[in-house]
């Protein structure tokens, strides 16, 4: 084949039917390129949370895709996210991470935005453009479309993408876990101090595969688990509950999201936790009872660490946080982690909380520094000529996945792996990719909506 | 003539001479160092000014009159 053809993306490099995945989706700056105008112009992408930007003139400056964006509260208390770039010569018009102002202007030439994104401030506007300019023309670039769910933010820049809801699917579920107070009431998260910002020298992917529900890479942490940094003086967790649930892979098709998830037996109280910590254990103890008070036999699902496609990884337990996966080059990914607590929470539970957190996760958490070693390692170790040949291998637990997973009366829907015996699968992983391949090939959403014509054909 | 003038420090209710020979009165000073937000108290080239509310452009201001709260 000729050179120029083998280039980018195409189709075969994704081969599920094998368990194979071509290691040139990692390191190929042609394919690289490809996805950021495939999948990051065209997904929902996590940009931040509500109480990040809690008064009218609040910012957080985020990113999408490689792309910076500014996440704003306007005047008349309105969310936006635009384009961190001035639309005349294209300079960052924020250039700070977070603060609170009536306008962005561009340092260059002093082309000013209002919080709402409206041109305000042309300079010379009367004199070098004789008023001819139409502001209201070259306002900041806003999104296509934005949603709030329970807090969070979210946005794409494709008008065609279906709502955020029917993007996340049966999915909703597991961000639910994440976003509501651990009593059970829907949307009590806020974010806990500022954003941890840090770069791995790897591909975006491999964070994103690792929170998809790599079970198997376990050995990585048993320095961390002998060292015992959990809450309740051992190992990185609290396990009890976990030790008397099912551990299940959880795969929503078609989507490309995917979750480790507990489900304790219909008769069992979640065991104690946070025991170094008298007032937190006591705090749970009560969420645990209000929360089984008023969801019921939901209340039976515990969350634990999964991916919301492409690149916004959930950890809904212990430590609570968001990460994104945000892609600096094909080689290189800006990690960014927030940490959440319920609002409502006493100041002494969210302060033992943020010790916890910060000792787990983020650049210096002892268990992420192991997974940033092996990712690091991995990603240089697939660049070379040579091991490009060499695709890595998805085949665990092929085959054995089921849709009609209940345990004790309770359904879990998707594509299930019970892990209590087995351990670990790679479906979470198969269900990523198959997504990711999806969208590489895809020409646009009507194409992407799976499940619509699936839905379509049901219905002929 | 004066030295080049530090708009981050002009505080609201400070006076400005523009260019064009306008004064005009600081409402709002959003600190970015290139804009303010002012209401003209007079305007040699069009008297319709006099009264609004404009962004005032940093390098259109020569020169400061009395100053505002600190």
């Amino acid at each position: 084949m000729a050179m120029k053809e083998r280039r980018g993306y195409r189709s075969g490099l994704v081969d599920l039917p094998m368990g194979e995945i071509s290691r040139e989706i990692f390191v190929n700056e042609d394919i690289y390129a490809e996805e950021q105008e495939r999948i990051f112009a065209r997904a929902w992408l996590h940009v931040g949370h509500e109480s990040q930007i809690p008064k009218p003139g609040d910012y957080f400056v985020s990113s999408m895709g490689e792309e910076s964006v500014i996440l704003c509260r306007d005047r008349a208390g309105r969310i936006h996210v635009f384009l961190n770039s001035c639309r005349h010569r294209g300079m960052k018009v924020c250039r700070y991470d977070e603060g609170s102002t009536p306008v962005f202007t561009c340092p260059y030439h002093g082309w000013s935005y209002g919080t709402d994104g409206r041109l305000v401030g042309v300079p010379y506007f009367r004199e070098a453009y004789h008023s001819r300019l139409d502001k209201e023309k070259w306002g900041l670039v806003e999104v296509a479309q934005l949603a709030n769910y329970k807090g969070s933010i979210w946005a794409t820049w494709d008008p065609a993408a279906p709502s955020f809801t029917e993007y996340l699917g049966g999915f909703t579920r597991y961000l639910d876990l994440q976003l509501d107070g651990w009593d059970g009431r829907e949307g009590q998260a806020e974010v806990l101090c500022g954003v941890q910002k840090w770069l791995v020298p790897c591909n975006w992917k491999f964070p994103a595969e690792n929170f998809s529900g790599d079970t198997y890479h376990n050995i990585s942490h048993r320095s961390v688990d002998l060292a015992g940094i959990g809450p309740s003086g051992a190992g990185r967790r609290d396990m009890g509950e976990r030790d008397v649930s099912r551990k299940l892979h959880v795969c929503i098709p078609d989507r490309g999201h995917q979750t480790i998830l507990y489900v304790l037996p219909a008769d069992k109280v979640p065991p104690p936790a946070y025991l170094n910590a008298p007032i937190v254990a006591e705090y749970f103890r009560h969420c645990e009872a209000e929360r089984r008070r008023l969801r019921g036999p939901e209340a039976r699902l515990v969350g634990a660490p999964g991916e919301i496609f492409p690149n916004t990884a959930l950890l809904s337990r212990q430590p609570r946080t968001m990460a994104g996966w945000h892609p600096r080059g094909p080689h290189q990914t800006e990690c960014w982690r927030w940490f959440f607590v319920d609002r409502d929470a006493p100041s002494e539970v969210k302060s033992i909380l943020r010790d916890y957190y910060i000792r787990y996760s983020g650049p210096a958490g002892m268990t992420e520094q192991d997974d940033m070693e092996n990712w690091n390692y991995a990603h240089a170790a697939s660049r070379g000529t040579i091991a490009r040949r060499f695709p890595y291998n998805y085949d665990q637990g092929s085959g054995t996945a089921v849709d009609d997973y209940e345990y004790q009366g309770l359904r879990v829907p998707g594509d299930v792996i019970d892990l209590t015996e087995v351990q670990s699968s790679e479906q979470p992983m198969r269900n990523f990719y198959r997504r990711w391949a999806e969208f590489m090939e895809a020409d646009d959403w009507s194409q992407l909506a799976t499940w619509r014509i699936g839905e379509r054909k049901a219905a002929e | 003539m004066s030295g080049p003038i530090n708009i981050r420090e002009l505080a609201p209710g400070t006076s400005i001479v523009l260019a064009d020979g306008a004064e005009a009165e600081i409402v709002a000073n959003p600190g970015d160092g290139i804009w303010l937000f002012a209401r003209y108290l007079s305007s040699p080239s069009d008297a319709a000014l006099i009264g609004q509310e404009d962004m005032i452009f940093a390098q259109n201001v020569v020169s400061v009159g009395r100053s505002g709260a600190a």
